[in-house]
């Protein structure tokens, strides 16, 4: 009896030690499983991108575009992204929303660049929906919402028009789950330390959104996947609260005036 | 790791081939089962049944041919999980999921020419004990 249960060990580290030598080789790097991962992800992007596009109206105004994309550089500079790999797209729509597709892309409606007070709330909001990107929350979103095996469909033409709008549906109008949700908002005031952009003007977006919901939504919050913005607004706070920085706006308060007034004509 | 072994008794023409059947169960069960592991193990559990009452050689070797499923049950499952995991939640594929899996296959790959041989040696009459689960059969199986 000693000596099978020997033997069973012995297996047991034979395939244990298998095992373990043959991860110190980078399979990843072989089969290019980034490269296809990237070439899934681009693909995704571009159609979600195509039905968005298709079904909303694109703001092309310079001095719309020009503001975001001085944001967005500002914040990719101080951080060493690069700023190449994430696209902001600015959709004419009332709606106060922001969200992330795959791909590097981000979404944003007029809607929120109207709400939000200043330069520095928007840039909370980008830098926000930039982690969501860097921290790959996108693809795990859509992988845990819908799988991998509908995403791979899509990527490659067989999925059918209607399951990629259900699909850039979910992107637009659910959350992320609470920890991812509250990753993207450490990542988002990690960014904006380094631009030197106040985080506390996105908490104070944050507690203007907290008061304008309805009573329902109040309720149902303890339920909901998407942390109460009460509470988000307090850990941003409580995060940069011993911070010793000299903040500056990424753009001239006039700039940003005058993209409000051009998203109001 | 698979000897050639002289058995109790010299088996006839119809136990070799019952006996060697056992193996090519196990065999076939692993091209139809390979998505669900547990398939193999049921299939040569099927079979260890309809022969526990056959003589010594036959049941010795069905017994080996059902012990032999068990440890790759074990591995199988765990990598049709793993996998079943990528593909339906946040799970991503890593290097030590594909070390893992190249692993499975592997070892499968050693089972299978391991039974395959086994198959043709024990039809020509002869007896093959494999390493380990020789050891738990003979444990089982009296003559």
């Amino acid at each position: 009896m000693p000596k099978i249960v020997l033997k069973i060990l012995i297996l047991v580290v034979l395939f244990l030690g298998t095992w373990f030598v043959l991860e110190q080789v980078n399979w990843m790097k072989i089969f290019k499983v980034k490269k296809l991962t990237d070439e899934t992800e681009q693909k995704l992007g571009q159609l979600f991108l195509k039905i968005f596009t298709e079904r909303e109206t694109m703001i092309v105004d310079k001095s719309v575009i020009s503001v975001v994309n001085d944001i967005q550089q500002k914040i990719c500079t101080a951080n060493n992204i690069n700023s190449s790999d994430i696209i902001v797209h600015v959709v004419e729509k009332n709606e106060v929303n922001a969200f992330a597709i795959p791909g590097g892309h981000i979404i944003v409606y007029s809607g929120l660049l109207k709400e939000a007070k200043n330069a520095s709330a928007f840039s909370g909001v980008l830098a926000h929906e930039m982690a969501h990107q860097e921290l790959n929350h996108v693809m795990k979103k859509l992988v845990k919402e819908v799988g991998l095996s509908v995403l791979l469909s899509l990527a490659t033409g067989s999925g059918g028009s209607e399951l990629a709008t259900q699909v850039a549906q979910i992107l637009s109008s659910s959350a992320f789950d609470r920890k991812l949700e509250k990753e993207a908002d450490m990542k988002a005031v990690q960014y904006l330390e380094k631009a030197k952009i106040n985080a506390a003007d996105l908490a104070d977006f944050l507690y203007g959104v907290a008061e304008k919901e309805s009573e329902i939504t109040a309720y149902l919050i303890w339920a909901s996947t998407h942390p109460d913005s009460k509470q988000r607004a307090q850990y941003i706070l409580d995060k940069i609260k011993t911070s010793s920085i000299q903040y500056r706006s990424p753009v001239t308060e006039e700039r940003w005036k005058s993209l409000q007034s051009s998203l109001e004509d | 790791m698979i000897q050639i072994k002289s058995f109790a008794y010299e088996p006839g023409e119809h136990e070799s081939e019952k006996a060697s059947n056992s193996y090519l169960m196990s065999l076939i069960a692993v091209m139809v089962g390979l998505p669900l592991p547990i398939i193999n193990l049921i299939a040569t559990f099927i079979f260890y049944l309809g022969n526990r009452k056959g003589t010594y050689f036959v049941r010795w070797h069905c017994t080996q041919a059902l012990l032999s499923q068990f440890s790759l049950l074990f591995i199988n499952s765990f990598g049709f999980w793993w996998t079943v995991s990528i593909f339906f939640t946040e799970e991503q594929i890593s290097n030590r999921y594909i070390a893992y899996m190249l692993a499975v296959i592997l070892f499968n790959l050693t089972e299978l020419i391991a039974t395959i041989y086994t198959a043709i040696q024990t039809r020509k009459g002869k007896h093959i004990e494999w390493w380990l689960y020789a050891d738990i059969t003979s444990l089982l199986c009296k003559p």
